[in-house]
């Protein structure tokens, strides 16, 4: 069984998705061979302050023990300390998600010092969110890049001891990226070219990567399938489908 | 389950075209469940407007790899309507003849509402062939990236097929089209279109079905682009019916194709 570890909640306003309860979000991965999976609100994308939508999502998954709430933070608000203070009192949180391309802001923030201080003392990982859908077929009005990998490089070299995942990243964004540094994981579910895996595993270990779906938005199925059948060692298979996940997060 | 999968590149920036590279496809392909291929061209190779060579050696790779799987690998034929009636009929009836060409498939030469595709209806009437446009919306960034010339956007490919009701036409790229392009084309009968390309939004299958009914979907990969395994899971995972799935996978490409 696998562990998904880049899944949402809520409403997404550009697809009629199937509308999921935590209760039958957790089947549908289920039956996708899915036993737990990390899970963020999709309605804080949106909103200036994401707290309403994780609030709302900690209570949502409490009956569900298979969905781990992971809260999307908003460093660059004056309030990014009490975010995390309220997080921590809600639910027991291994990581925090930042989108910033969705919520307009560069990784060279000045906040982002004491920020990510507060995330090593409390032992939290970082999740940074690259995309949640592929520009070229963005809502027209949208009009977002993926956070640029030359931003991410560049935050990674100054946080040399942070270790975040990264989700949503495309293959050849993932594969400059490895060329540069060491301190990142990163999820598969915005890499795909013909034996996406046999191609990652050329330039990173399978130690760091992780499997991630971004279900609701993309085909759990498509992307499990990824991993299931892809051309690697089973060694590897577990890894990136379960154990990588186990000790990156601590489950 | 078999599955064929009706757009494929399978010789991509001169890689690919080796045997053991063309075994290799052969045997994951089949490891998959998919028992054809239909191999469209490495149509970007020569850059957005091949010349009349240029698109003769696009389709002789074809033939190349139906010469290695004859049984396994059928070819549509690029055609580049650019350059005119006589060398659009010309080289359709050329891989016809020699390939058993399918069907024609369109790049990004031109926009699909432009004049020269009557040369396009012209061959696809005269040689009995669907034709496959390549249609993405020009809405998102890509569309602002490539001119509107050169890109169709799903409101141009409906001009074509309205333009030539009784051309059979395959709308390209499901992700790339997206809801809107769905839309466009639900009225007209003469179009269908194929699930390639892009990543595997949600929603957009089962909308295809319930718009267009699965008759009108074709599975497609868009190899090497994309990987089969997510391309064919994704039509897996569908909330459609398994018959709609069976139909999508391999029965209507066997119909069009006239597979065994
Ligand atoms: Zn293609």
């Amino acid at each position: 069984m696998h562990i998904d570890s880049n899944t949402y909640l809520g409403h997404w306003p550009f697809a009629p998705l199937p509308s999921y309860t935590a209760g039958k979000f957790a089947s549908h991965l289920t039956d996708h061979g899915i036993q737990q999976a990390l899970v963020s609100p999709l309605n804080a994308v949106f909103l200036p302050d994401p707290m309403p939508a994780n609030r709302k999502m900690f209570t949502a998954v409490k009956p569900t023990p298979a969905l781990i709430p992971v809260p999307i933070i908003n460093p660059t608000l004056g309030t990014w300390q009490d975010q995390i203070d309220e997080c921590l009192h809600l639910a027991p949180i291994r990581a925090v998600k930042i989108l910033p391309n969705y919520h307009n802001y560069r990784l060279t923030h000045r906040q982002f010092e004491p920020f990510m201080e507060t995330l090593a003392t409390n032992k939290l990982k970082l999740i940074l969110n690259v995309r949640l859908n592929d520009e070229r077929t963005q809502y027209f009005a949208l009009n977002l890049k993926g956070v640029p990998q030359t931003d991410i490089a560049k935050f990674l070299k100054h946080y040399p001891t942070s270790h975040p995942l990264l989700t949503g990243i495309f293959r050849p964004e993932l594969k400059q990226l490895a060329s540069q540094c060491e301190n990142f994981s990163a999820d598969i579910s915005f890499c795909e070219w013909r034996n996406t895996l046999v191609d990652l595993l050329t330039v990173l270990p399978p130690q760091r990567l992780l499997l991630g779906t971004c279900s609701p938005l993309l085909s759990t199925r498509g992307q499990v399938d990824k991993l299931n059948l892809a051309g690697i060692p089973k060694k590897s298979k577990t890894l990136i489908g379960s154990t990588n996940a186990k000790r990156f997060f601590h489950l | 389950m078999r599955i064929f999968d009706i757009h494929t590149h399978p010789i991509l920036m001169g890689s690919g075209a080796k045997p053991e590279e063309i075994k290799q496809l052969y045997t994951e392909g089949k490891a998959l469940g998919i028992v054809g291929m239909n191999s469209l061209g490495d149509v970007s190779f020569y850059g957005h407007c091949p010349d009349a060579g240029q698109c003769a050696k696009i389709n002789d790779g074809n033939g190349h790899l139906q010469r290695l799987f004859p049984d396994f690998f059928t070819s549509f034929c690029h055609l580049n309507p650019t350059l005119g009636e006589r060398v659009v009929m010309k080289e359709a009836e050329r891989c016809v003849t020699n390939f058993n060409s399918k069907g024609i498939k369109l790049e990004k030469t031109n926009n699909a509402s432009a004049s020269c595709m009557k040369h396009i209806a012209k061959a696809a009437r005269e040689f009995n062939l669907p034709v496959l446009q390549h249609t993405w919306t020009v809405h998102g960034i890509a569309g602002r990236r490539v001119p509107r010339s050169i890109q169709s956007d799903p409101t141009d490919t409906a001009t074509f097929a309205r333009r030539h009701p009784e051309v059979k036409v395959i709308m390209a790229h499901l992700t790339g089209f997206g809801f809107r392009g769905i839309a466009e084309v639900k009225h007209l009968p003469n179009v269908s279109i194929d699930t390639s390309a892009g990543y595997p939004e949600e929603g957009l299958i089962e909308y295809a079905v319930e718009q267009l009914g699965a008759d009108r979907v074709y599975y497609g990969s868009d190899l090497p682009i994309r990987e089969q395994s997510v391309t064919i899971g994704r039509i897996l995972g569908a909330r459609i019916t398994p018959k709609d799935r069976q139909k999508i996978l391999y029965d209507n490409a066997a119909i069009l194709l006239g597979l065994n």
